[in-house]
């Protein structure tokens, strides 16, 4: 039935018992989940029993390169993790651009990989085409996630795709990340401790088979007038220069001119957004750092740093070890509440707290990733320093969603202030805050709602909806509103459909792609019949079920509260009017979101009804 | 088929490996960089760009680059 993109294997492997095969990728299972992050969800789904600790050898972690991954159509690198997460204890999704990974995993052979158990000593995961195999990691074991890339390609040359954690995910630091040849991020929630529990210091892949389209005639076609359209579009040069300083620009141009040394793209894509950065001046003059993006390289300013290069050399630090900044910035700010308090003090204290230091920063980025001292508290996270210091600590606390720190919204590192999709997406993703999959025309606040209809249209909303999303838009004498909860699940359904085709989410790329083209990419590279109902519907196949194992392992709309400090001064504004957002609006959203995909509206469980519309079983199979 | 000289400015190749895709598309009939006539090196800061003795100038790859990290300029006499 498959005739193309997809590689056609799932790797299985048992670090325990230290044995590593390769699968038939299911057909059916491919058609009925897409591959990608739907594939991984659901191949994850199977693996894990409720109630897994997230770092028990039973949690396996579930990769997936979706099956445009390796074409060249623009942007098609991406690769998600599913796991138990420690942060959220939900089964999340990690994802980040592939880098070189995803196609050189999918050239090896294979579109998954499913690992189980624990190593009984550091390994390292070889995925190449002639085979997989556990090799001794003993060597890579204490180096940071810079180290370990370089290691790894000084031995075994590039091309190289690198998969691997730092020493926060050695020590299972709650909010340790996985990197992808340093440049992307498997970011928050801990897939870095995860793989650390497993003694899994890095997973590589290189390949040579090729990938081949089912119909290779009306591929080119459509390719080559889809690529043309991205030539025409007049801010491509200004969006290659820039990177995300063009949609982000808290740094001055002069001053990221000043330090850029190279752009970095993903496999494939047109608009790439990494930064080789070399500091131009000062002390630091020469340091040079690869970054997700020379933007995030400016987390420590948001928190207080005065000089841009301390706060590369810290980011530095923070990515070498492997940390969630976010959160090591949300816990050391919490850390620091408490220590001016007196919560935390005298010998406990060890070091300063100052987030405006690197001095400082530094000594505690290194104390969390090797749990020392005090950082044996803080490197389990908010719920660990909840634990430790109890009552006293609790109202001290900042704004906290599933274990972990909004990163946007009052008192975060991005103190947006309109409640849109990015917003309240924080709370109803499965895994919580992060940058992503709630994009939407509320990404960049106050883009007109005149503009909303085409970029429903584009996500693939259906027309009947745009009322209940847009309600009184254009109808004369109406108060024009938005029903962000209502247009979040279609921003999750979008965010489904690329992920789980391989396509990059970021806005700079997917703004080029409508859903009626990924079906139709997605038809001619596999050969699956796919019409732009039918692929909406695989991916609320795919959303939903991520939901339903989050209800497996108990979760639900107790554990999507709103935290309180998003309604004391200076509070969220409402986006449409920017008056003030009240709870009750808020929690209005949250009810419109369960409603819009046909969950019951108070405790957010699909209902039965709705598992039967999207042919899913109470044991999360699919019946087409 | 038309021949090309190919220029290369490396500085503003970011390893997207949009050319190699290009050209082991037309020439190996699937997607498969590794075994493309332009092979891109990435390495530390710099990497490196170069052509296998079997390339035939055709200049797909050129075409397929979206960083300006190629030029091509017809042969005289080049089909």
């Amino acid at each position: 039935m498959i005739r193309g993109g997809f590689a056609g294997r799932v790797l299985h492997v048992d670090l325990t018992r230290g044995v590593v095969e390769a699968e038939p990728l299911d057909d059916d299972l491919a058609r009925d989940f897409i591959g990608g992050l739907g594939l991984s969800a659901k191949l994850a789904y199977q693996a894990i029993e409720p109630g897994t600790d997230a770092f028990s050898p039973d949690n396996p972690i579930v990769l997936g390169a979706g099956p445009l991954v390796g074409t060249n159509l623009p942007s098609a690198s991406r690769v998600f993790a599913v796991t138990k997460l420690p942060t959220s204890h939900s089964i999340g999704w990690c994802g980040g651009g592939g880098a070189s990974f995803g196609y050189l995993l999918k050239n090896a052979g294979y579109d998954h990989v499913l690992i189980k158990g624990r190593a009984d000593r550091p390994v390292r995961l070889e995925i190449t085409d002639e085979g997989a195999a556990l090799r001794d990691a003993s060597s890579l074991w204490g180096l940071g996630v810079d180290e370990t890339c370089e290691a790894l390609w000084r031995e075994a040359g590039r091309p190289l795709g690198v998969i691997c954690m730092g020493q926060a995910g050695e020590h299972l630091v709650r909010f340790s990340m996985a990197f992808i040849d340093r440049i992307s991020t498997l970011g928050r929630g801990g897939l870095g401790a995860v793989m650390g529990a497993k003694n899994l210091k890095a997973i590589t892949a290189r390949g040579a088979r090729g990938i081949e389209v089912a119909d290779k005639k009306r591929y080119r076609r459509s390719s080559r007038a889809f690529l043309q359209k991205i030539r025409e579009y007049p801010y491509l040069k200004e969006s290659q220069d820039l990177g995300l300083v063009k949609s982000f620009p808290i740094i001055p141009r002069e001053t990221y001119e000043g330090m850029k040394k190279r752009r970095i793209s993903c496999v494939s894509c047109p608009v790439g957004c990494k930064d080789l950065v070399e500091i131009p001046d000062g002390p630091l003059r020469g340091f040079e750092k690869h970054s997700s993006s020379v933007v995030n390289l400016y987390t420590p300013v948001l928190y207080g740093f005065r000089d841009y290069r301390e706060s590369i050399k810290c980011m530095a630090s923070i990515d070498s070890y492997g940390l969630d900044m976010f959160e090591f910035f949300g816990v050391m700010s919490f850390a620091k509440a408490l220590s001016d308090h007196g919560v935390i003090s005298g010998e406990i204290l060890e070091a300063e707290i100052a987030l405006d230091s690197l001095q400082s920063m530094e000594t505690w980025a290194r104390k969390v990733s090797y749990r020392e001292g005090l950082g044996e508290v803080l490197a389990d996270g908010f719920e660990g320093i909840l634990k430790e210091f109890g009552e006293g600590a609790e109202p001290l606390a900042p704004a906290v969603i599933k274990g972990m720190h909004p990163y946007a919204g009052p008192g975060s590192a991005l103190p947006w202030n309109l409640f849109g999709t990015m917003e309240l997406g924080q709370v109803l993703d499965p895994r919580g805050p992060h940058v992503g999959s709630g994009g939407s025309p509320t990404y960049f606040a106050r883009r007109p709602l005149e503009v909303s209809p085409r970029h429903l249209r584009r996500m693939g909303a259906p027309e009947e909806a745009f009322e209940r999303i847009l309600p009184a838009l254009g109808s004369p004498g109406g108060k024009p509103g938005l029903g962000v909860g209502r247009l979040l699940r279609y921003s999750h359904r979008w965010f489904s459909i690329l992920g789980s085709l391989g396509i990059c989410a970021r806005a700079g790329i997917n703004r080029f792609y409508d859903a009626s083209l990924c079906a139709q990419f997605y038809e001619t590279v596999t050969g699956i019949e796919t019409d732009l109902a039918e692929l909406g519907r695989r991916a609320d196949r795919v959303w939903t079920l991520l939901r339903m194992a989050s209800v497996r392992e108990g979760l639900g709309r107790k554990d999507e509260m709103l935290p309180q400090k998003w309604f004391e001064a200076p509070g969220f504004k409402n986006y449409v009017t920017e008056e003030p957002l009240t709870r009750e609006e808020a929690e209005q959203m949250i009810e419109d979101y369960y409603d819009e995909w046909g969950w019951d509206r108070r405790s957010g469980v699909p209902t039965a009804r709705r598992l039967k519309e999207l042919g899913l079983t109470m044991d999360g199979s699919a019946s087409e | 088929m038309a021949r090309y000289e190919i220029q290369i400015s490396s500085e503003r190749c970011t390893g997207c490996l949009r050319c190699a895709l290009a050209c082991s598309d037309l020439y190996s009939k699937s997607f498969n960089p590794s075994v493309s006539r332009i092979q891109v090196v990435v390495l530390d800061a710099d990497w490196s760009i170069d052509f296998s003795d079997d390339c035939n100038e055709c200049g797909v790859c050129v075409d397929h680059c979206f960083y300006g990290a190629m030029q091509k300029t017809r042969r005289e006499g080049g089909g």
